[in-house]
């Protein structure tokens, strides 16, 4: 069991294509740690360069505070799991399992006792003698799962392992890969685009794109406290809702303007965040859809909308909101069609599933003043002050 | 000195080639991979024609070779063996289309999966396993003055004529035209098949229910849906034409009578070893390389097309 | 309830093409005619040795008449035994090879490819197209020159030489349809690139082994050209050469001959009808996708 450390480990293809750029992350032993990101974002090459399946080119790798750069993957003591698994199919579930420890020169009695201890662990002692022809996606999974334990190695690397799995099966394995780990305390460092995934399953969840690291936190944390516009859009489902407005102080104190819409902020955000200058640039405003609620009567902290939409989740319904104006039309709200992450013009809230709103209610709503997020309009990054 | 050197194609790299980044160890592999492969085929492939070249230049009886220049071509262009062999090679490529609408006809035959099809499936492709030295053989017994070809016309009430077409210069090609479609009828109905095999059904009952006929399906739906199949059993079926009927020949006819049969592979033999001018058949080699390249071209564009 | 209601519904439509199948019974008949007179056609061959096989030589020539003498003097116009252990050797030793080589090129241009690689696989798959009577005298004299000739060594070069192309196009083809974490797996288990071809790709590669194997064996055997030419003790022939060289010298029984023939075409033939499915696979490859 080692720590893993990347430093500043950048990886180019062909001439100019940065797959991975100036990546520096820290793995605690035993921590499992998250990769996530839109497709193309590198988190996979990144996992490709720990397994040692992807040259590296420039930067430092470490596990266990050996420098691994040059090293061949069978000797960095790593275990990987493949999204289509790559089971051997001409060997049975066992030997599938019991490979890497043969290969290692293990005596066969070894090899059977470290193979019955791993299926034990993941309920596979049926199966051992089955081709994995013969097994369900499920069982597939936990087989791929099983050859990675079997080998008490350094380090986990999982890529995408959840993906082929239908929804169910998913969340199953979801908790299930949680508590083998937790049970074996093996450093992990898993990679996936589903930010479901990387809430509920990461220690720490390191998100990506387009080669850079965004942001590497607690998964609450990063969901509380984005570091920028993307890592804000791209945890939680649905995303935040990123709108452009402006600052305005009048005599009641700080205010955002949005359209022809005033919303007040309460002061503290004036100390814990560098806000930008009033009448300034503007800045973009940040509120998730579960902050927001209908009020039954306007106010200074309320915005007064327009259903336009609601979609029916069961459990929840998500209601789209345009901003209107004192007369009842829609109001324009700033768009920017360049900014890197997509600002819509409405607002999606959550709302309970008894809520009797349908779409042209005019709605009055209250945005949590406790959970306001703003951002810079240029550079799309968190106006918190770092504490 | 071993310290130095990395010992290639060992299971376990010695520690010096540790300074080898990871892609370096995998195309370091590959080389040696592939390096048997390239060195067979160079060796008794490239090398060769690389020699052909240069003795169709010389006089050559395999010991040794004096440098004459291109007029060896001019020379050889003027014999008449070789555009005989040519001008045979040219009647025989007549049969290709009955070589290839045979074997389609058989296999939409095969296709309408009558009942035990599987066994003529099986009955039809059993000729492709038997060496055309066999097939020659029993196509001399065939066409023999005393063989089944005049038993049949006998049996039809002809009874007073009789054909020797093995035997006769003007007759002798055909039969070898039709041998070498016999034998060419279990290779491309199996092409065939199995292009119709990825026929999706669906279309041929889209087209029934817009009212398409049999005859109209066929045109519109398989036989397009075939070009891909039918494109590659045609530039098998030139290529064999080309360069394996030695068999046959060699078998049925030994080239004659006179050169009737002689085609450019068999005329290539003829002047090397019975003739012992091993440069003049090194050059009528060159004349068929470049016209099997030719095909092979358009064979290589076939199956690049599919990738 | 309705979709509890579905399932007889479905069983009765698989019924009804079937009730529309007996106006076409007539067809179905002349369809049945059809295919068993091309069933006699493809027989004609194995009719004519089997029937022609089972006379002596006067009875050949009269036209009537039964007798096993062929098959039993058999041994002294053809050297049956021999021919077919040379036949074997030859098949056998040059199959191994194109395989040994085969293979692992196969695998270093699907897997782990090089420079220039792609234009490497290329020129070696366009030596398919390459007839051996284009470069047959320059490879006869190299052959004869490197004394080659004196056993087997020769032609199985040749043969080896000659299937190595087209093995090379089958495994590589085949190798590209096997997801490369396969071998990253291995890999990742502690393979090097030698230990993954050994225990992964081998094992993976049986069924394109065996297409290799069916394809070559056939052609191998039932080739005359190579036999012909780069065996120089006529007690190395093998068969076909051997039926060959006894046809075109044309004084032999007739009767003999077809014997020694049904002995020639039955192991290629069991061969076929036992792989028939690889012999399809490798003729059509590249194309049925």
């Amino acid at each position: 069991m080692a720590e893993i450390t990347f430093d500043g480990v950048t990886k180019i293809f062909g001439d100019d294509i940065r797959a991975v750029d100036d990546l520096s992350l820290h793995v605690a032993d035993g921590e499992f740690m998250v990769l996530v990101g839109p497709s193309g974002c590198g988190k996979t090459t990144a996992l490709r360069m720990l397994a040692g399946l992807e040259d590296i080119t420039s930067g430092t790798l470490s596990i266990g505070g050996s420098v691994v750069n040059n090293v061949l993957p069978k000797d960095r003591d790593v275990a990987m799991v493949f999204q289509n698994y790559a089971l051997y199919p001409h060997m049975t579930v066992a030997q599938n399992m019991g490979f890497a420890l043969k290969v290692r020169g293990l005596s066969k009695a070894e090899v059977a006792k470290k193979v019955g201890e791993a299926a034990a662990i993941l309920r596979l002692t049926d199966y051992l003698d089955r081709r994995p022809k013969a097994l369900s996606g499920g069982q597939r999974q936990r087989v791929a799962m099983g050859r990675a334990i079997v080998r008490s190695p350094q380090a986990f690397l999982m890529d995408e392992p959840l993906s082929n799995l239908d929804a169910q099966l998913r969340v199953e394995m979801r908790l299930e890969i949680a508590r083998i780990q937790r049970l074996l305390g093996v450093a992990t460092v898993y990679v996936t685009h589903d930010q479901i995934e990387a809430m509920t399953m990461g220690d720490r969840v390191a998100v990506m794109r387009g080669g850079k690291l965004q942001q590497c936190d607690t998964p609450q944390d990063l969901y509380d406290h984005p570091r920028n516009e993307f890592v804000a859009g791209f945890m939680g489902s649905p995303p935040m809702n990123l709108l452009r407005g402006s600052l305005e102080s009048n005599d009641s104190g700080l205010a955002l303007v949005l359209g022809s819409q005033r919303l007040a902020v309460p002061s503290n955000y004036a100390t814990s965040h560098q806000l930008p200058k009033v009448d300034g640039p503007g800045v973009v405003f940040g509120v998730r859809p579960e902050d927001i609620e209908v009020l039954e009567h306007s106010g200074s902290d309320s915005l007064s909308t327009k259903v336009e939409r609601r979609e029916a989740l069961g459990a929840e319904i998500l209601v789209h909101l345009a901003l209107v104006d004192a007369v009842g039309n829609d109001a324009f709200v700033v768009n920017d069609s360049g900014a890197v992450v997509s600002r819509p013009t409405t607002l999606v809230a959550k709302m309970g599933p008894r809520s009797g709103v349908s779409v042209g209610d005019q709605l009055q709503v209250r945005l949590n003043p406790d959970h306001f997020h703003f951002f810079d309009t240029d550079s799309g990054l968190s106006l918190r002050r770092s504490s | 000195m071993s310290t130095t050197i990395p010992i290639p194609a060992t299971p376990t790299f010695a520690p010096k080639a540790r300074r080898m980044t990871l892609k370096r160890r995998r195309q370091f592999a590959g080389v040696v991979f592939a390096l048997p492969a390239i060195a067979l085929v160079v060796c008794f492939i490239g090398v060769p024609i690389g020699q052909a070249v240069y003795y169709s230049f010389t006089q050559w009886n395999g010991l040794t070779s004096t440098w004459i220049g291109p007029s060896t071509w001019t020379q050889a262009f003027h014999n008449t063996n070789l555009w005989t062999a040519l001008r045979n090679n040219g009647l025989l490529l007549l049969s290709v289309p009955f070589a290839l609408a045979i074997p389609l006809g058989i296999a939409v035959l095969l296709h309408q999966r009558v009942a035990g099809w599987r066994v003529f499936r099986s009955i039809y492709f059993l000729p492709t396993a038997i060496s055309w030295v066999v097939l020659g053989l029993v196509a001399e017994r065939f066409f023999a003055y005393q063989g089944t070809l005049n038993s049949i016309i006998h049996a039809l009430g002809f009874s007073h004529i009789s054909t020797n077409m093995l035997g006769y210069q003007s007759e002798a090609l055909i039969a070898l035209g039709i041998t070498f479609v016999f034998t060419m009828i279990g290779t491309n109905t199996m092409l065939f098949l199995t292009g119709l095999a990825t026929l999706d059904p669906s279309l041929e009952e889209a087209a029934r229910i817009d009212g398409a006929g049999r005859w109209r399906i066929f045109r519109s739906i398989t036989l397009p849906h075939l070009s891909r199949f039918i494109q590659l059993a045609f530039v098998m079926t030139v290529i064999a034409l080309f360069s394996a009927l030695f068999s046959l020949i060699f078998v049925m006819t030994g080239g004659g009578p006179g050169y009737a049969t002689t085609t450019m592979e068999f005329l290539i033999y003829e002047t090397g070893f019975n003739q012992g001018d091993f440069g003049t058949a090194a050059l009528y080699g060159l004349i068929l390389f470049v016209i099997t390249g030719i095909v092979g071209v358009v064979q290589l564009r076939l199956i690049g097309s599919n990738e | 309830m309705t979709t509890l209601v579905t399932p007889p519904t479905e069983s009765e439509g698989t019924g009804e093409p079937r009730a529309m199948k007996k106006p076409r019974k007539v067809g179905r008949w002349i369809l049945f005619g059809a295919m068993v007179i091309v069933a006699i056609v493809m027989l004609y061959p194995f009719w004519v040795m089997v029937i022609t096989s089972l006379k002596s030589e006067s009875q050949f020539l009269s036209g009537g008449g039964f007798s096993w003498l062929s098959w039993s003097s058999l041994t002294s116009v053809i050297p049956v035994g021999q021919e077919v252990l040379s036949s074997t050797i030859l098949c056998s030793a040059s199959i191994f090879i194109i395989l040994c080589v085969g293979l692992p090129a196969g695998f270093a241009f699907s897997k782990l490819r090089f420079r220039s690689s792609t234009a490497v696989f290329l020129v070696i798959v366009s030596a398919m197209m390459v007839p051996l009577q284009a470069i047959l005298m320059p490879e006869f004299v190299n052959v004869t020159k490197l004394h080659l000739t004196g056993g087997y060594t020769g032609a199985i070069l040749v043969y080896a030489a000659l299937g190595t192309p087209f093995s090379v196009f089958l495994f590589t083809t085949y190798f590209r349809g096997v997801p490369d974490e396969l071998i990253e797996a291995g890999i990742v288990d502690g393979l090097g690139y030698f230990g993954a071809m050994w225990r992964l790709v081998l094992p993976i590669a049986v069924p394109a082994i065996a297409t290799v194997t069916v394809l070559q064996f056939i052609q191998i055997w039932d080739d005359l050209l190579v036999g012909l030419l780069f065996i120089q003790n006529t007690s190395d022939r093998p068969i076909t050469v051997g039926l060959a060289v006894l046809a075109a010298g044309r004084t032999t029984s007739i009767p003999g001959l077809m014997a020694g023939s049904i002995i020639s075409a039955l192991p290629a033939m069991l061969v076929y009808l036992g792989f028939q499915r690889y012999l399809v696979k490798g003729l059509t490859m590249g194309i049925d996708r």
